[in-house]
């Protein structure tokens, strides 16, 4: 029998690219920027979650999804913190959301009556990063309890987000972290990288990370 | 593990792709999977395997191409269409 060759040439990702534009514009259209938090597990995205809608909250519509292999702890802590929809997406064993998980939550999204969306998504720096969830930015969280080589050794992650958050800096005093180091090694993958510097914990930095957020929703990034 | 996922959705598309051709039997499935697109090589090609088991796939093998980049595609299918050889 013939054997014989079919090209086809098709990038593996373009349904789920396809998605990703469903969901970037269905945001657009109603001017809601969206920020897909990516991180190691217990970087703090919860946390910061939690002290950013205690600030925000009473001036802001703000959405969550969360994303987690089992579970529904992050959106319960969410939800005790906000009177605002937060939807979790237990992934059964996935290691990251995707679009067409952001698109369902969606649904459930009064869009129009919403400033901001924030996907909290599964700890992970390795699989989040090659999945587009048509997000206006990924941030990366991480925090100076991880080592200051984080950029090096999870470079796609850091080359993907816009934004990087550095946690939990109540603890410098207390870690082995050059936190100008792991700074120049983010640089080093991204140059464009924009840094905050927060503590979950006791606060400090969250109100800079907030009036960032503030002014994302007024005058929202045209993509 | 998202090579499950990705190797999911490179059946479909090979599906899609069969769907026109009316092939009755594929013998190997062609991917381009670069150093970068956050794929671990042996885990997709042991989903690949997982998923090629039904027909017409069924002892298909995957011949991924390791690239550079974050390619991920994939490139050909190779076919036995039932036809004698010319």
């Amino acid at each position: 029998m013939a054997v014989r060759s079919i090209e086809v040439r098709e990038r593996i990702m373009a349904t789920y690219d396809a998605l990703a534009a469903n969901v970037r514009s269905r945001l657009g259209d109603h001017g809601v920027p969206a920020f897909n938090l990516v991180s190691s597990p217990g970087s703090g995205k919860t946390s910061l979650l939690e002290r950013t809608l205690e600030r925000l909250g009473p001036e802001l519509r703000v959405a969550i999804i969360t994303g987690d292999v089992r579970t529904q702890n992050d959106a319960d802590r969410l939800a005790r913190v906000t009177d605002d929809l937060v939807q979790a997406v237990v992934t059964g064993g996935a290691c990251h959301l995707d679009a067409r998980q952001v698109l369902t939550a969606l649904d459930a999204i009064d869009l129009p009556r919403t400033d901001l969306v924030f996907i909290e998504n599964v700890g992970n720096l390795v699989c989040p990063a090659s999945w587009d969830l048509g997000e206006t930015a990924k941030v990366v969280i991480f925090s100076v309890t991880e080592g200051e080589d984080k950029p090096l050794k999870y470079p796609k992650m850091f080359r993907v987000a816009k934004y990087a958050v550095l946690n939990k800096i109540d603890l410098l005093p207390h870690v082995p972290f050059d936190l100008e180091l792991a700074v120049r090694y983010a640089c080093q993958t991204n140059p464009e990288l924009r840094f905050f510097r927060t503590s979950a914990l006791t606060g400090a930095g969250v109100d800079e990370w907030c009036t960032f957020l503030r002014h994302q929703v007024y005058t929202p990034v045209v993509q | 593990m998202h090579e499950m996922s990705i190797a999911l959705e490179v059946g479909r598309m090979a599906e899609r792709q069969l769907g026109r051709a009316q092939i009755p039997l594929v013998v190997a499935v062609g991917l381009d999977v670069g150093d970068d697109a956050g794929v671990e090589f042996a885990a997709l090609e042991f989903c690949m395997e997982a998923v090629l088991t039904t027909p017409p796939f069924t002892g298909a093998r995957p011949v991924i191409t390791r690239c550079t980049g974050d390619t991920l595609r994939l490139t050909y299918l190779e076919v036995d269409d039932g036809r004698p050889i010319d």
